[in-house]
């Protein structure tokens, strides 16, 4: 059985009315009658026109058709006096437009109210109206409305009734005169209202039910001219739902009549009044009850604003402060962090988290970093684009939190970048609370005895249910949530002014990078020529007219020409140095063995004749790099291995690959050559370092600095070890890739 | 015999065409070393215009061009004898003091025979210029990640 089948009874269609007065459906413009109710009187019916029947009515009908006749809802019009002969009665004519028709109801009016007008209400109202301004609070207000709306139509009891954000509903105010049981502070089962019900609450604000042992009086035809059910969602004389009727009997009440609270267009509450007898209760008697609603809506609806604005200024002035302290350091997280009282005081949560992608920082009382993870996760996984996520109950949509009730009942999380997925997050801790239901809310569906489809009937028990209400914090109010919004705000304007800022130092230092490879082209074409140039013609003096120097101006000749070929060897390796930083790496796999094999044949040339040079190459396997680059390290290592091994009779080196470590290729050039003090291992790989005297082994300092760049360009390292007078082993590893494998 | 075809030698800088024609000269090719200053000259002799629009000699058996020229600079200079039918085959050697990649990846996509960064070493000079020949066998600058990693053995 569906619970929803409640929601789908057309309570609005229902074809019949309450027998107390009686309808016409009119077509316009000519007023011709074409539904009536059973019970119209008989001097006219359907086909007839009105005017030749009821030509005081039909005089009424078109006063309000050229005056208010758009307005929404039926409009009390007169009372007038129908009959014939002796049998006269007094009705409350009210009138209301259907798209082409005109509705008219006439409900019969007592005698003494006849005569009790707006006008006797008068004093009542404006009393009321004094006393509303009085009023501290919205349980003050709803309590000035209880006791005014009963005062007007003595009913034996008139409730104000809450809904919350489920529908469920809480008895606020309560006048009565003990005939009927106390409801205050019960809450009703939003299943007591369902949806359609509330909606035709919301369209129609008034209803009553004189006497719930009514017979429904048809309405004839079934069907307008346009062949629909009459829709009665205006009606004052509409039949109600018989799961209704059932309800009011099992409640005790005989009559009952209820307005709706609408505040800013929306279903705040009702006022519900109920009599143990069937009771009338006279339509502008009824009206003035509507007025005094409508009085207290607004009143209601200025005092929530009030205590909102109070709350928004209370926490705009934290807001600012945080706002500052965020401003001051370098990230906004700091400013959060350093002023916990403040993040907290901001929607009143007893603690908060910071959680962005690699970091989760904890403030006051919270769950633990991992409770706190998973919230992160959840809410990263569920809200795509959700700037804010509310709830005061967690645990009902993400079961987990239940574990962690006592710190995270109540969650308030503003999402402060969807690219990192950070948010910032508040929490409230469970307040148990107790409830006092009116009756057991859980429905049951019963089947019908007459063997029909099983049926909802209303609940028959009234009795006090108490249900301890658990996993709940208290909730986040309109004002705190918009502060955490606007926090999020001034967050995201801090992290963009950031943003800002950085692009600005990247489009600097895009700048600077371009111009520095415009030094670096001159520095490449314009230095390096004079240099050529110094060499060049040295040279020739040496060659040409070397025969005619003296010792000392050859010894001066020479030293020109290796002065000047060491800066412009300087000059290409700042070059190239320069070239590591700037060049995009091209990586693929290829053979290491076939690269160092080429390398080894190139650096061989310049190897002295006479000199013994022994290689050990290992199985160098494959590898994932750039080649032009790992070529320039591997001749680098290579041509300094020869060099510092020059003065052995026998050089050895070595060249090997280690089994991989920690997901990377180990790759070593050993030397039996003249090696270091490791006191000076971390100078090895600087710019322009040296270790040996320039006279001994040249060299401009450059080579190892390229090799570690490029090996950490690769996402490697590179390292040395040395013993002074037996050799140096120089390692270095590229992050491994499966298909260099 | 057919007369040798003339080197032909474009370079701005004084320095580096005596030094040039130093290395040449101590080669003994017996080759006639025509000289333009500039690109716009070069283009002049290789196509006969202008000035040596009654050149009698034939076309250049290699053109030792300089990357920076003033007016036509030497990379205007091998796009337009590389984009024209008449003159693509005549072989260019593009010269330079730059070691800057992008020059040699340009030459290359133009169609450059050989690419020579000047070495500051002076033997090394005198080599390259001497024996262009086995030149560009030996210190010819590939064009970089053209081939990648080399083939095994």
């Amino acid at each position: 059985m569906d619970l929803s089948l409640c929601d789908r009874e057309p309570i609005h269609i229902v074809g019949s009315v309450q027998p107390h007065g009686f309808l016409f459906a009119l077509d316009l413009p000519d007023l011709t009658i074409v539904q009536a109710s059973a019970n119209a009187p008989t001097t006219a019916s359907v086909g007839e026109r009105l005017e030749d029947g009821f030509p005081e009515l039909a005089a009424t009908a078109k006063r309000y058709l050229e005056g208010a006749a758009d307005s929404d809802g039926a409009l009390y019009l007169r009372t007038v006096t129908l009959g014939s002969g002796s049998t006269r009665q007094a009705y409350e004519v009210a009138a209301h437009r259907l798209d082409d028709l005109l509705v008219l109801e006439m409900e019969e009016a007592e005698d003494a109210s006849v005569e009790a007008g707006l006008d006797a209400l008068n004093p009542q109202l404006r009393a009321f109206v004094q006393r509303l301004h009085a009023a501290a609070s919205v349980e003050d207000l709803c309590h000035l409305l209880a006791k005014d709306v009963r005062h007007i139509t003595g009913f034996d009891r008139a409730l104000v009734y809450r809904f919350d954000r489920d529908w469920h509903g809480t008895v606020l105010a309560e006048d009565g005169n003990g005939v009927l049981p106390s409801y205050l502070d019960l809450r009703f089962p939003a299943s007591d209202i369902p949806a359609q019900a509330r909606e035709l609450y919301r369209r129609n604000r008034l209803r009553i039910i004189p006497d719930a042992a009514y017979a429904p009086v048809p309405i004839r035809p079934a069907t307008t001219p346009a062949g629909k059910p009459l829709d009665l969602s205006q009606s004052v004389l509409r039949s109600v739902s018989p799961v209704h009727v059932e309800y009011m009997r099992n409640m005790g009440t005989m009559a009952s009549m209820s307005i709706s609270i609408l505040v800013d267009g929306a279903l705040w509450g009702l006022v519900s009044c109920h009599n143990q007898n069937p009771k009338r209760v006279p339509l502008q008697a009824r009206n003035a009850c509507d007025f005094l609603t409508q009085i207290f809506a607004l009143q209601l609806a200025a005092k929530v604003r009030g205590e909102h604005a109070e709350q928004r200024i209370a926490l705009g002035a934290v807001q600012s402060r945080l706002l500052g302290f965020m401003a001051e350091e370098d990230s906004f997280v700091d400013g959060l962090l350093n002023h916990p009282e403040d993040v907290l005081a901001l929607v009143n949560a007893s603690g908060a988290a910071v959680v962005t992608a690699d970091r989760c920082r904890l403030l006051g009382a919270t769950p633990t970093e991992r409770e706190v993870r998973a919230i992160h996760d959840w809410l990263t996984a569920r809200g795509a684009g959700e700037e804010v996520f509310s709830t005061e109950a967690l645990a009902e949509t993400f079961p987990p939190s239940a574990a962690f009730a006592d710190r995270a009942s109540g969650v308030l999380a503003v999402s402060v970048s969807k690219r990192f997925a950070s948010h910032i997050i508040w929490f409230r801790p469970e307040v148990v609370r107790t409830v006092k239901w009116g009756g057991n809310p859980v429905k049951a569906a019963q089947p019908d005895p007459e063997g029909g489809p099983d049926r909802l009937h209303p609940r028959k028990s009234f009795e006090v249910w108490k249900e301890t209400l658990k996993g709940r914090a208290l909730p986040w109010s309109v004002p705190e949530i918009e502060a955490a919004k606007d926090l999020r705000a001034s967050v995201l304007g801090i992290v963009l002014k950031r943003a800002e800022e950085l692009a600005a130092m990247s489009e600097e230092l895009q700048r600077s990078n371009k111009e520095l490879e415009a030094f670096s082209y001159s520095v490449s074409h314009d230095l390096r020529a004079p240099f050529r140039h110094i060499v060049g013609y040295s040279n020739l003096l040496k060659n040409r007219e070397g025969a005619n120097l003296s010792e000392k101006g050859r010894h001066y000749v020479e030293t020109i020409i290796e002065a000047a070929l060491s800066a412009g060897t300087l000059v290409d390796n700042l070059l190239s140095f320069s070239q590591m930083g700037r060049h995009a790496l091209n990586k693929n796999t290829g053979e290491m063995g076939a690269l160092v094999e080429e390398v080894r044949r190139k650096v061989e040339r310049d190897v002295a004749p006479g000199r013994t040079v022994r290689w050990e190459i290992g199985a160098l396997g494959r590898v994932y790099a750039d080649p032009f680059m790992l070529r320039l390290v591997i001749e680098n290592l290579l041509s300094n291995a020869l060099k510092y091994s020059r003065d052995r009779p026998e050089a050895v080196i070595e060249v090997g690959r280690l089994p991989p470590q920690d997901g990377e290729a180990v790759f070593y050039v050993r030397d039996n050559g003249v090696g270091f003090d490791m006191a000076y291992v971390d100078k090895l790989f600087g710019v322009f370092q040296r270790l040996h005297r320039v006279e001994d082994f040249e060299g401009t300092g450059i080579g190892l600095a390229n090799v570690r760049r490029i090996v950490e360009r690769h996402g490697g390292r590179a390292w040395a070890e040395g013993t002074l007078g037996k050799g140096a082993t120089f390692t270095f590893t590229l992050p491994l890739r499966e298909e260099a494998q | 015999m057919a007369a040798l075809k003339p080197i032909l030698l474009v370079e701005d800088n004084p320095n580096d065409i005596e030094l040039t024609l130093a290395a040449l000269e101590s080669s003994q090719l017996a080759n006639q070393i025509v000289i333009c200053r500039d690109g716009a000259e070069a283009l002049d002799f290789i196509y006969r215009r202008g000035p040596h629009e009654n050149r009698q000699l034939q076309d250049p058996a290699v053109v030792l061009l300089d990357l920076k020229l003033p007016k036509v600079d030497g990379l205007e200079v091998l796009e337009k004898v590389k984009g024209d039918p008449t003159t693509r085959g005549i072989p260019v050697v593009m010269l330079t003091s730059s070691r800057e990649e992008m020059d040699v990846v340009r030459s290359y996509n133009l169609g450059v025979n050989a690419f020579v960064v000047k070495p500051v070493a002076f033997d090394e000079f005198f080599a390259a210029i001497k024996e262009i020949g086995v030149f560009w066998a030996l210190l010819n600058e590939p064009p970089p990640h053209r081939g990648g990693w080399p083939s095994n053995g």
